[in-house]
């Protein structure tokens, strides 16, 4: 069966002027990719990229000076309300919610302004809150609860509204190992049950590692890849070498490695580096030659999606985000 | 309109249960009305002419208790966009298909529902208290000034939507009640253009009513329609502003400022 397109995002642009100064700040310059019904897919950038910006523009709470997204097939800028009946969102998690209330008011509160009486919500609610592990914690206040749990709820707050699509900005910022590994798992659980269409903004690798099929990747206001996760560790694992060497490296050796790889790591006698050119092979053994460094061997390496991320974002960081002053 | 009915239940319950929760705020609200209301009521035996005192207290209050309903409706919608922002709730509010200015206006019936509830109460509670009893024309009191609200409804989204792009709105919120204050006793017969401004037209037939004895009859048609097209003029100016706030607010990404 084909795959059925959900969102749309057009050539989507945003020029932000900074209050203070004069400035204009691009914060998405063309950002277009396509979302299919049922699919979770990572949007990752590291800060600044314009993840927050382009999430914000697919809710409609930011109006694009360029370019459209489409939901279903509505224009989301032109039909925002209609649009937002298949939509929900947890944009800055903890904030989200209200801290004098408890558990269970945040989730009757914010599903009654969907038009939905607490009557009707009540399985819902109790569904979710026994799927979040937060029965017992149903009449506490909010303010009450650990950064993990306020995000937990959060992103159920975001459930309860039962929208097709599910836009999730940074849900592990600001959490710590342990907690940001049990938000993981939740949403893992969520994904498999629900069956809903998911968008991460993230700068988290495990969450795209552990979650997402696809990535789309931002950078200073750009796409610099949409691609299957797997696709992208595939392409640059066989591209990654590890060489075992007896001797160690001069410092002069170490710097003409750090000049001619963008990705590569030094561990006493083992070199990994990634290839980009056919020649880089035969670079790196001029390199090792230079010295008469002696060979033991030399190894294909598995790389993970943590590199191929940096690796991504070294190449697009040449674009600049500031325009002009005006 | 059933889903603006969970709206409105919605909400009420929200405000309800912040009432209760910062009940030192409510009860200091409670205390103050109770004690404002039979001061007044008491005074009716002091002061003056108990033949005329009678009719200004009367007035007196009736004044006061319009006046408290027009200033929180003409701040609360502002305060909540400002409250709300400074929280974090405000984008997830915008994130409801029903739109901001339904959870809006439904917030503003609630609090109507809830500051009446207790306004009332304390009235009849301090006039038990006083054993004096004010007589007036609820009748015609009650609807000319629920026509004259749906007009600082109006005035409440307007200023709603200059809080949603202008977040340093708070001062101006607050003076607000002196202007008000100001505009609740100037007579029409004073400043005749006034019944352009808004709710002016209405405190002015209120007036009529509490110290010249009209009745239904004694109004003109020319009354009425001003009262009733006032009230539509600023429901419908408060409205487009807002919108068009909104919009500015989503171009110029203003809404997770505070
Ligand atoms: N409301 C705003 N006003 C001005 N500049 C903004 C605003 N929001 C974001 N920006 C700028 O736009 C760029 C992209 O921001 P954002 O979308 O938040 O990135 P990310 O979520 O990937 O960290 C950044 O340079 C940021 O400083
Ligand atoms: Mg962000």
């Amino acid at each position: 069966m084909e795959k059925e397109k959900i969102i749309e995002v057009k050539d989507l642009q945003k020029i932000y002027k900074k209050r203070k100064m004069k400035e204009l700040v691009q914060a998405v310059d063309g950002v277009s990719f396509d979302v299919y019904r049922g699919e979770i897919l990572g949007l990752l950038g590291p800060n600044g990229a314009g993840k927050t910006t382009t999430i914000k523009s697919i809710c409609g709470l930011l109006k694009p000076n360029g370019g459209a997204v489409y939901i279903n097939g509505l224009d989301s800028s032109k039909n925002r309300l209609k649009a937002l009946n298949d939509i929900s969102a947890v944009l800055e998690g903890n904030r989200n919610l209200y801290w004098r209330l408890t558990v269970k008011e945040n989730l009757e509160y914010f599903i009654g302004n969907r038009g939905v009486s607490r009557k009707q919500a009540q399985g819902k609610i109790n569904e979710l809150l026994d799927l979040f592990n937060l029965k017992s914690k149903e009449n506490e206040l909010v303010s009450s609860l650990s950064r993990g749990m306020q995000q937990k709820l959060a992103i159920a707050v975001a459930l309860l509204a039962d929208t097709e699509v599910l836009l999730l900005d940074e849900p592990t910022l600001g959490l710590d190992v342990e907690t940001g590994y049990e938000v993981r798992e939740m949403l893992k659980r969520i994904v498999k049950e629900q069956g809903k269409t998911i968008i991460i903004s993230t700068h988290d690798m495990p969450v795209v590692q552990d979650l997402c099929e696809r990535t789309v990747i931002i950078n200073g206001g750009k796409v610099i890849a949409d691609e299957k996760v797997d696709n992208l560790i595939k392409l640059f694992e066989s591209r990654a070498y590890c060489f075992t060497i007896t001797d160690e490296l001069t410092e002069h050796q170490k710097m003409a490695i750090q000049e001619n790889f963008p990705i590569y790591h030094i561990n006493e006698n083992q070199i990994e580096i990634t290839l980009e050119k056919d020649d880089d092979l035969y670079i790196m053994m001029d390199i090792l030659k230079e010295e008469q460094t002696h060979i033991e061997k030399i190894d294909r390496t598995t790389v993970d999606f943590e590199q191929v991320f940096m690796k991504l974002i070294k190449e697009g960081s040449e674009n600049e985000t500031v325009l002009a002053s005006s | 309109m059933k889903q603006f009915w969970h709206l409105v239940n919605a909400n009420t319950r929200k405000e309800f249960i912040e009432l209760k929760r910062y009940y030192p705020n409510t009860i200091s609200m409670i205390l103050t009305f109770y004690f404002i209301f039979l001061a007044m009521l008491l005074g009716i035996h002091v002061v003056g002419d108990p033949q005329m005192a009678d009719t200004n207290i009367q007035y007196v209050i009736v004044n006061y208790v319009i006046w408290f309903f027009m200033l929180m409706t003409l701040q609360d919608l502002g305060f909540t966009i400002l409250i709300e922002a400074q929280r974090g709730t405000l984008e997830q509010l915008f994130m409801s298909p029903k739109g901001m200015w339904r959870i809006l206006l439904a917030r503003i019936t609630a609090n109507f529902f809830l500051n009446g509830t207790i306004v009332i109460f304390l009235l009849i509670l301090s006039m038990l208290t006083a054993n004096q009893w004010l007589y007036f024309r609820v009748d015609l009191i009650l609807p000319i000034f629920l026509i004259t609200t749906i007009g600082m409804v109006g005035i409440g989204f307007l200023l709603a939507g200059l809080a949603i792009i202008v977040k340093q709105i708070q001062s101006f919120l607050q003076i607000l009640q002196f202007i008000l204050m100001g505009l609740t006793f100037v007579p029409l017969s004073v400043a005749p253009y006034l019944v352009f401004a808004p709710f002016v037209k209405g405190v002015d037939m209120i007036r009529h009513v509490m110290i010249h004895g009209y009745t239904w009859t004694d109004f003109t048609a020319l009354d009425y329609s001003a009262l009733i097209l006032n009230s539509i003029f600023y429901i419908v100016l408060g409205l487009l502003v807002y919108l068009r706030c909104e919009k500015v607010a989503m171009e110029k990404g203003l809404l997770s400022q505070y």
